[in-house]
């Protein structure tokens, strides 16, 4: 048995353990939610660790986890607008993608001057070393706040902004990368201006997103969809790569047009929803096993300045949170904290930034946003718990001891992104 | 694979699918002339995307003048593969045999679950007379056939009477495959029912033993002949025994296995045990020399009728479908050497003629001597015309053991495969839809596209 298919082999086994995870259709209790324990598994599989997954092998399967990732960009697209069965706030939205955006700016400013005393790098790789770490993971995962509205009970007007927020703050790392690519000079399409390669990339998800929408209008089939979303989204993954674009960013568009275009948008996101985690796992392990931490000198120093400032501003937003928002009052500006967790799409998408533009500067990205997931993961929940409990917001005393009522309200009903089960056994189903 | 449900699609529908499948073409045509010199990896993603929108469209808009989802498929992937409009590279092309991998084994997974014991109870006069009839004819008129036209042949002109007889009989050993996964095909996007289909399934799946032993046996034959020294090896028996006797008892493991998760795990999870099981376990039985085709078959047979799980494992298999057989058969079709098909023509479609003609009088002769109903006496042929990856396989096979005719034989294969692949899916599904088998089940698939999707 070649290697390759051994390797395929041993990621198709991740993929069918994250989605016997999910298959239960609540994450209570199964798994951490940035899925950072699967970074850890690479990096201990990786060459930093045993060994088990050399860097050339990852190479070979650079091409399936880009598209992995693509494919992520697409499901988040496509849940972009809605929570549960509810759309998303505009005003919430809004307030989540200023403060991922600022977030992302401070980050990317201390990086920036913290490259430049330390003297690492200069030029166009000390710009994609700052926006990359600032803005690739400025994002808040979605599934913190979900996880901790699932374990305690949590429903209020305050937990609704934060899953709001959290699932707005995730176009800012999909921009970012976009940016990076379109100003990249090593890109196929360099007699175009930077502005027109960008909005290449977005105009393909665009094109493709009304295509599938269109071919998608008839009564809706999982069958036949699935072949035509398949279809599209390779295609315009495919083609963004070939033509040097960011093909996340561009499954990230299509998914969002298909999510304001398409009437069947809401079968559509329950179709696509139960792919991601075994998509995502995978995915995740190979960024793991890619961390290089031997990217450039001094990148210890630069991973405590990022960490340091992400927390710092995290703060800051807490501090915006409790000024303008009266449910986040109670919590205290430490509910910014809540906010600090990293997902697994900002290392997806760090590890992509890694394949499309490979050097120190997208290395250390990785190892950056490696680092932030774990403090993330660490600092968040814990947070995020305790701001809903100040703000009054959870219900329940014993996290084991969940029940189903609540958690079904809470799950389903307000910040969850899973469907009503048709068949559900809880007990007070239908 | 988008079946006959969804109710009449009007003008509107197929004008959108017109305009989407120019959008599809263009983007990707664009892409090419805007970064030429990019193939590979990044060529491979989007030709993926490629055929299989494009042939999911190009299907649609070819249903409108009655022709299979499989010839869109197959056109998709003519227009766009290298020969044409290079929209998908050689490299693309060969990138995809994991995914044939992958598709042969569900087709053969899917093809053993089809076939229930009483079915085969059912219709298995007619299926032993047809065996019996359709080999030995085909298999002789098919020799006699290239014997005869070997002067028209430039690879055979000059061959002596003793190895062209060899050749002659491995062009018949070629001559009886026929194609599990165009008949699949068919019956997955109709979902025919009725005799016609039953037939078709049953003896197309069960032939595959026949093929085998008849390879083993007619390569043992030919080798003698065709080399001028040296006689029978009974070495080639052993191995044949050893090929079919160890893929029987993989496949009854496997499929019980298969059995097993289902009944304790149910369907969760399922499609990733079959990637795992259809790239790991082809890649190993080739290793071990077993017929991964017969081992996958064997085990979807067992699961269907040794356990009560088949329903689900062709359930499992028909989520796949949609996207695998498309990209097979386009993939399949961008493989098509036209520059090879244009040079061969003639004489490839002489020989398609001649197996389709010969194909026919078997059929009427096994027909008369089982007494077959009507429906198959009239069309039990049409399924039998199609051949695809299978004969290619023994084919090349045939080709790397002897190598002094080989790369004219698989060329001929490859041509003659080539209008028997575009023709025979055509035929069988005109013969489906005559009998009227499509039309029950139209009802029946319309009826479950109304269900409401399953959220899981």
């Amino acid at each position: 048995m070649s290697g390759g298919i051994a390797v395929l082999l041993g990621l198709l086994v991740v993929a069918f353990v994250s989605s016997m995870l999910v298959g239960g259709r609540t994450i209570r209790g199964f798994g951490l939610p940035s899925g950072a324990e699967y970074l850890v598994l690479g990096v201990a599989v990786g060459p930093h660790g045993l060994g088990v997954l050399p860097r050339s092998m990852i190479q070979v399967f650079q091409p399936i986890f880009v598209c992995a990732a693509s494919w992520l960009a697409f499901v988040v697209g496509l849940g972009y607008l809605i929570v549960g069965r509810r759309r998303v706030h505009f005003g919430r939205a809004l307030a989540g993608i200023v403060l991922a955006a600022m977030v992302g700016s401070a980050v990317g400013a201390a990086v920036w001057f913290a490259a430049g005393v330390l003297d690492v790098l200069e030029g166009f790789p000390r710009l994609v070393l700052a926006v990359g770490t600032g803005f690739i993971g400025c994002e808040t995962t979605r599934h913190t706040v979900r996880w901790v509205a699932e374990r305690h009970g949590a429903t209020g007007p305050l937990s609704d902004w934060l899953a709001d927020m959290a699932r707005a703050s995730q176009l800012v790392p999909m921009f970012a990368i976009a940016v990076l690519a379109a100003v990249s000079p090593h890109a196929p399409l360099t007699e175009f201006a930077p502005p027109l390669r960008l909005a290449a990339g977005l105009g393909i998800g665009v094109i493709m997103g009304l295509v599938a929408t269109v071919l998608l209008a008839r009564e809706f089939r999982r069958d036949e969809s699935w072949g035509i979303l398949l279809g599209a989204t390779l295609l315009a993954s495919g083609v963004a790569m070939r033509l040097g674009l960011a093909a996340v960013a561009t499954l990230f568009t299509m998914g969002l047009t298909l999510a304001v275009a398409s009437r069947h948008r809401l079968e559509l996101k329950f179709m696509v929803q139960s792919t991601e985690k075994p998509v995502l796992l995978p995915a995740v392990l190979a960024a793991g096993a890619s961390v290089d931490f031997d990217a450039f000198p001094n990148l210890g120093l630069m991973v405590a300045v990022a960490l340091v400032a992400r927390l710092g501003i995290e703060v800051v937003r807490g501090f915006l949170l409790t000024a303008f928002l009266p449910a986040a009052r109670k919590a205290g500006p430490r509910i910014g904290l809540g906010m600090a967790s990293t997902g697994a799409i900002s290392l997806a998408l760090a590890f992509v930034l890694n394949v499309r533009l490979p050097g120190p500067a997208t290395s250390a990205v990785l190892v950056i946003i490696a680092a932030g997931v774990l403090v993330g993961e660490l600092v968040g929940p814990a947070e995020l718990r305790r701001g809903l409990e100040l703000a009054g917001e959870t219900q329940l005393e014993d996290t084991n001891e969940v029940s189903p009522v609540s958690l079904r309200q809470s799950v389903l009903g307000r910040s969850s992104d899973f469907p009503e089960p048709p068949h559900s056994d809880a007990p007070g189903a239908p | 694979m988008s079946g006959h449900g969804g109710g009449h699609k009007g003008f509107g529908t197929r004008l959108i699918q017109a305009v989407a499948l120019a959008v599809t073409f263009g983007l990707l045509y664009s892409a090419t002339k805007l970064a030429p010199q990019l193939e590979g990896e990044l060529g491979t993603v989007a030709g993926v995307g490629f055929l299989l929108l494009a042939g999911t469209l190009l299907s649609e808009l070819l249903e409108t003048i009655g022709l299979p989802h499989l010839s869109g498929y197959l056109l998709a992937g003519i227009i766009g593969g290298p020969d044409v409009l290079h929209l998908v590279d050689h490299h693309t092309v060969n990138a995809l045999t994991p995914v044939n991998t992958l598709a042969i084994a569900m087709i053969a997974l899917a093809g053993g679950a089809e076939l229930r014991m009483s079915t085969i109870r059912g219709v298995a006069k007619s299926l032993s007379y047809a065996m019996v009839v359709q080999t030995v004819l085909v298999l002789a008129g098919m020799s006699a056939t290239l014997f005869v036209l070997a002067r028209f042949v430039p690879f055979l002109a000059d061959l002596a009477a003793k190895p062209l007889l060899g050749v002659a009989l491995l062009w018949g050993v070629v001559s009886i495959t026929r194609s599990p996964s165009a008949c699949m095909g068919i019956l997955s996007q109709t979902r025919a029912k009725g005799p016609v289909a039953t037939f078709a399934l049953a003896f197309i799946m069960s032939s595959d033993i026949v093929v085998v032993v008849l390879t083993a046996v007619g390569m043992m034959v030919a080798r003698p002949l065709i080399a001028g020294s040296g006689g029978f090896s009974f070495h080639d028996i052993e191995k044949l025994g050893h090929e079919l006797l160890g893929s029987i008892s993989f496949g009854t493991t496997l499929g019980l296995a298969l059995g097993a998760y289902l009944r304790l795990i149910g369907q969760r999870g399922l499609l990733l045990v079959l990637l795992a099981v259809g790239f790991g376990l082809t890649d190993f039985l080739r290793y071990v020399t077993l017929d991964a085709t017969l081992a996958f078959m064997v085990a979807g047979f067992v699961v269907q009728n040794l356990t009560a799980q088949g329903g689900k494992l062709l359930h499992s298999i028909e989520v796949t479908g949609a996207v695998v057989y498309v990209v097979f058969f386009a993939n399949a079709g961008a493989h098509l050497n036209i520059p090879l098909l244009q040079k061969l023509w003639p004489i490839a479609l002489t020989l398609c003629v001649t197996r389709g003609l010969i194909t026919y009088a078997a059929a009427r002769l096994s027909s008369h001597l089982a007494d077959d109903t009507p429906a198959i006496r009239t069309w039990g042929w049409s399924s039998l015309v199609s051949q695809a990856g299978l004969a290619l396989g023994i084919g090349l096979g045939i080709a790397k053991a002897f190598p002094t005719i080989g790369e004219g034989f698989s060329s001929m294969v490859i041509a003659a495969v080539a209008i028997n692949e575009m023709i025979g899916p055509v035929l069988f599904k005109m013969a489906l839809d005559r009998s009227g088998e499509t039309r029950t089940s139209e009802a029946e698939v319309s009826r479950t596209s109304l269900l409401p999707p399953d959220p899981a």
